[in-house]
């Protein structure tokens, strides 16, 4: 399938196909959970912890449940004594103990927002008011809010089962680090910090459930972006014995709808069992930012030996994860660095140390490239720093680091495989196009003006298409329930030779939709006007299970897109048997194209594919024997490419993702010294995401990923006080950029065909978050370097700009007196 | 809580209706005219998810009580189609992707909608003061003022 880019065009991919999400959404035809009405639906609402840690002495709910329109309410005792707790699963891998998650808090709060209770009643309004006649009596406890300070051996303890607040501890060396920092010219060492923050999905949490008790089945309508996670909760918890989930539009997800939005799901099919009456939840603003999920705060200590030419011989990186109030995610910011270890670098010599710290906060989940934003940042910092120790240009040092495009397919140290790139095409081109040299001038004329103005550039790769083993590389345990990724997809061509598609991924926004009929038009020959996706986009009671991907692990590209083509071509080659038989010629003499059967010479056309469509259903005399009848195809897709380490071996090499995207960004800034306000000039981000199958989609993606990782550079993010309450409930606290406030964003696409997927397409969504913080922060050093100021912390809004200045004044006062 | 009897005509069609005193004009719309087009995306007024007309002003329909309504013309995401073809605005979102998950956009279109109505040749810093108060977290907003400008020209030669 997979043709040379300039040897023979695509037809469809490649194109900017018009979009088959937006005439509903411009119209205000979404479909979104908390659209959906059904007969005698009632509404829950939850009660959440006030406090950061306290212990729950008991929860007294008997006057609300007698509140007017009240029809049912649930407690701790009940939660404990009605469901089980969730598996710890693959983002727990690591935990030395097991702990009981419930889907409330039963015995102690640990966050500020976590559930206590929750109602159901007849409507959100009266829902919400009984939530007040809700009676907790809690014993407030010390909170635990700094990581440093929850490791002190006197810290109180967040979760009192583990002994202590570090919860995973694991150190895995690939290659020999210790030999090469003793071989190495100049150790280069750099502390970093990366805050909290998190996507915020315009579109909360929302779940409707109902439960049938003659069938036993339970029905969710939700905006999750993972279904089997929501199965998977459901049955652990519930036990209930058919389980339905149904995934519409999902208004932003950022993996911030995977992992904690079952605990919801969980509660209202809880409550829909329990009041016998279809039930909604919707979330609001401020319960999403204060228990919705964070990104993880990462402190790092890192160390690297350094060849006198700038090359990287050997790094030590060590984390401390704020992992926030829950366990059941505490590994991924450390797992999930293993899919980018290296980043573009040909280092042989790497160790990643980390430990997990509990603390008093919201539990951190997958949010936009989980861990990697902070792991480029301190690969690029120490890049520059390198540079800057050594005198030479940061490019240079870029270039003499990179793996070179020969060396692809490239096994990195950590055991992944890197498909293809070049990037020191990206490198040149960003140099090119960004013009350096001429900025470099800009910047001197605008000193002498008194303007502080910085060039930045930030390098990385973007792994797709997650290999769900890679998490038990730290696991005592390597036996694995999952491994690699498996999708499918359904295609039919319907009785009038228009086509559906049955996705197995819901849409959050990506262009799934779009997307997936654009490789079903490729395949099959016909216009995309002429496919539709089968909505809701997942159901499973149709879609197929797999490695559902709504911007997990940037699945979609690979998985799915795999089994849209895999099914059309079996569709395509059934197509061409059938009608072979139908018109009573050779197959090698026909052709299916734009919905109608032709002969390939001379070319006229036979029989429409609607007929023949119709006829496959209806007419078993035209069926060949040993033919099935009917023209529909399921195809499970399965990566090709799975050694050498789809599993971990005893080292814990193991190939963390499958394809691997890449990108150089360019920023110019400038710094107002007067105020900290940074102001983003110009912005390039020079691309490879293979093979390219919808340009202005895979340029939205990046837009978007890209100004996310501005934003939070320059100061977006969550803000604890000191005992724990969280301070940025609003999009205005939180920082959330305007129009205003984003920069424009210029894209240039080198794409380097990934020699794996079926198109040679590569991850093309979070991609652009990844290294934007870190080009942001290289250019805000640059500005002020005539302070002597470095930075090696996030965010770097204007108070925190303000503060490196007064630092870089009175160290410079110093060292003058 | 009292109940009060509203008269309101939206998307040109006239209706009545009781709320009670403290129902959000946003939830009015949604739950009792059934026009769920209008998003809650923080029912504070930071979002704009929930913008609307009322009287040809742009509103953030969170910030006004149902009440307040009375006797206005409003005018949602769902009356700009005429004849079931897009309004130019519509259109130029969908060419030019100017939204991705779709939850802000019929909010980021009706504040589109209202701008062009006072300026067909909005330059990028116009678009960007004047579409300030609609959030949204996928975009990075680039493709929703190339739909703005695409829009705009669409309007100016349907002038012509």
């Amino acid at each position: 399938m997979k043709k040379q880019p300039g040897t023979e065009a695509y037809r469809f991919l490649g194109q900017d196909v018009r979009s088959k999400e937006l005439p509903r959404h411009v119209s205000g035809r979404g479909r979104f959970v908390d659209d959906n009405q059904t007969r005698g639906m009632a509404f829950a609402a939850i009660l959440r912890s006030p406090y950061p840690h306290a212990r729950i002495r008991s929860v007294d709910a008997s006057r609300a449940a007698a509140a007017p329109g009240v029809l049912a309410v649930l407690t701790p005792d009940e939660i404990r004594r009605s469901t089980q707790p969730f598996k710890m699963g693959r983002y727990a891998a690591g935990l030395p103990v097991q702990i009981s998650e419930y889907a409330m808090a039963v015995d102690k709060v640990r966050y500020v927002g976590e559930p206590v209770a929750a109602v159901v009643a007849i409507d959100a309004m009266k829902a919400e008011d009984a939530l007040e006649l809700i009676d907790v009596d809690y014993e407030p406890l010390d909170s635990v809010v700094d990581p440093l300070e929850a490791m002190r051996p006197n810290s109180a303890l967040v979760f009192d089962e583990c002994g202590s607040n570090v919860v995973v501890n694991r150190a895995l060396m690939f290659g020999d680090v210790d030999a090469a920092l003793r071989e190495a010219d100049v150790i280069v060492r750099g502390d970093y910090r990366v805050h909290r923050y998190s996507s915020t999905a315009l579109e909360p949490f929302a779940c409707m459930a109902s439960f049938d008790p003659t069938a036993g089945e339970l029905t969710v309508l939700c905006n999750a972006q993972i279904p089997e996670v929501i199965h998977d909760g459901l049955k652990e918890t519930l036990g209930i014995a058919a389980i339905r989930v149904i995934i519409a539009d999902i208004g932003g997800a950022f993996g911030q709808k995977i992992h904690l939005i079952r605990k919801y799901v969980v509660i209202t099919g809880l409550l829909a069992r329990k009041c016998g009456r279809p039930v909604k939840w919707v979330e609001d603003r401020a319960e999403h930012m204060m228990a919705g999920g964070h990104s993880c705060g990462q402190i790092f200590k890192v160390e690297a030996g350094v060849r006198k030419d700038g090359t990287v011989l050997g790094i030590r990186i060590a984390e401390i994860d704020d992992v926030g109030g829950a366990v059941s995610t505490a590994s991924i910011h450390f797992t999930n660095k293993l899919s980018a270890l290296v980043n573009t670098y040909r280092v042989k010599n790497v160790a990643l140390e980390g430990k997990s710290v509990v603390t008093n906060k919201c539990p951190v989940v997958p949010n936009r490239a989980i861990g990697k934003p902070a792991l480029i940042f301190v690969w690029e910092r120490m890049i520059d720093r390198i540079a800057e120790k050594l005198g030479l240009d940061p490019l240079a040092v870029r270039s003499i680091n990179c793996i070179r495009k020969e060396e692809f397919p490239y096994l990195t140290p950590s055991g992944n495989m890197y498909d293809s790139g070049d990037y020191q095409r990206l490198l040149d081109t960003a140099a090119k196009e960004f013009g350096f040299a001429q900025l470099r001038k800009m910047q001197t004329e605008a000193l002498q003006a008194g303007r502080y103005l910085g060039i930045g550039l930030a390098m990385a790769i973007e792994p797709g298409g997650r290999n769900a083993a890679r998490d038990m590389s730290i696991a005592k345990e390597r036996a694995v329930g999952a491994a690699g990724g498996i999708n499918g997809a359904t295609v039919r061509i319907e009785r009038d030779g228009t086509v559906t598609i049955v996705l197995s991924t819901p849409n959050a926004g990506q262009a799934h939709e779009t997307t997936a009929c654009q490789v079903a038009a490729e395949v099959l020959d016909i216009s995309p006007e002429f496919i539709r996706i089968a909505g809701p986009v997942f159901d499973s009671a149709v879609s197929a299970w797999g490695v559902a991907s709504a911007n997990s692990g940037q699945n979609f590209h690979l998985y799915d897109l795999g089994a849209v083509q895999g099914a059309c071509q079996k569709l395509r080659e059934k197509l061409l048997t059938l009608s072979s038989a139908i018109v009573g010629r050779p197959a090698e003499s026909i052709l299916v194209k734009d919905g109608t059967v032709w002969s390939r010479e001379p070319r006229e056309a036979l029989i429409s594919v609607g007929e023949v469509a119709k006829l496959s259903y209806s007419n078993q005399t035209v069926v060949p024997d040993g033919l099935e009848p009917g023209l529909q195809a399921t195809f499970f897709y399965r990566f090709p490419h799975d050694v050498p380490f789809i599993l971990p071996d005893e080292n814990g090499r193991v190939q963390g993702q499958f394809t691997f995207a890449a990108g150089v960004h360019s920023a110019f800034v400038e710094v107002d010294i007067e105020t900290g306000h940074v102001k983003v000039l110009r912005y390039l981000i020079v691309s490879d995401c293979g093979t390219i199958i919808n340009p202005k989609v895979v340029d939205g993606m990046m837009y978007g990923a890209a100004a996310h990782g501005i934003s939070a550079a320059l100061g977006e993010g969550h803000v604890y006080d000191a005992s724990g309450q969280l301070m940025t409930t609003t999009f205005t606290a939180y920082g959330k950029p305007t129009t205003q406030d984003s920069p424009h964003i210029e894209i240039i696409h080198e794409p380097c065909p990934s020699p794996f997927s079926v198109f040679g397409q590569k991850a093309a969504g979070d991609g652009a978050a990844i290294p934007a913080p870190a080009a942001i922060a290289s250019a805000v050093e640059n500005a002020l370097k005539p302070f002597g100021v470095s930075v090696h912390e996030l965010p770097l809004g204007p108070e925190a700009v303000l503060m490196l200045l007064d630092k870089a004044r009175q160290k410079g006062a110093a060292s003058v007196s | 809580m009292s109940d009060h009897k509203i008269v309101v005509t939206v998307n040109g069609r006239r209706q009545e209706a009781w709320v009670e005193a403290r129902t959000l004009l946003v939830t009015f719309v949604r739950e009792t005219l059934e026009l769920t087009g209008t998003h809650i995306g923080c029912v504070i007024g930071e979002c704009g998810a929930c913008s609307l007309l009322v009287n040809g002003e742009l509103v953030k329909s969170c910030l006004m009580l149902a009440m307040q309504a009375d006797g206005a013309e409003i005018t949602t995401i769902e009356g700009l189609e005429r004849d079931a073809k897009l309004h130019p605005v519509q259109e130029a979102f969908v060419r030019e992707l100017g939204g991705q998950c779709g939850f802000c956009t019929p909010g980021m279109v009706m504040a589109s909608v209202y701008l062009l109505r006072q300026d067909n040749n909005p330059s990028e810093e116009t678009i960007r003061r004047r579409l300030s108060g609609n959030l949204c977290m996928c975009t990075g907003y680039v493709q929703i003022v190339k739909s703005v400008q695409a829009a705009a020209e669409m309007l100016r030669e349907q002038d012509q």
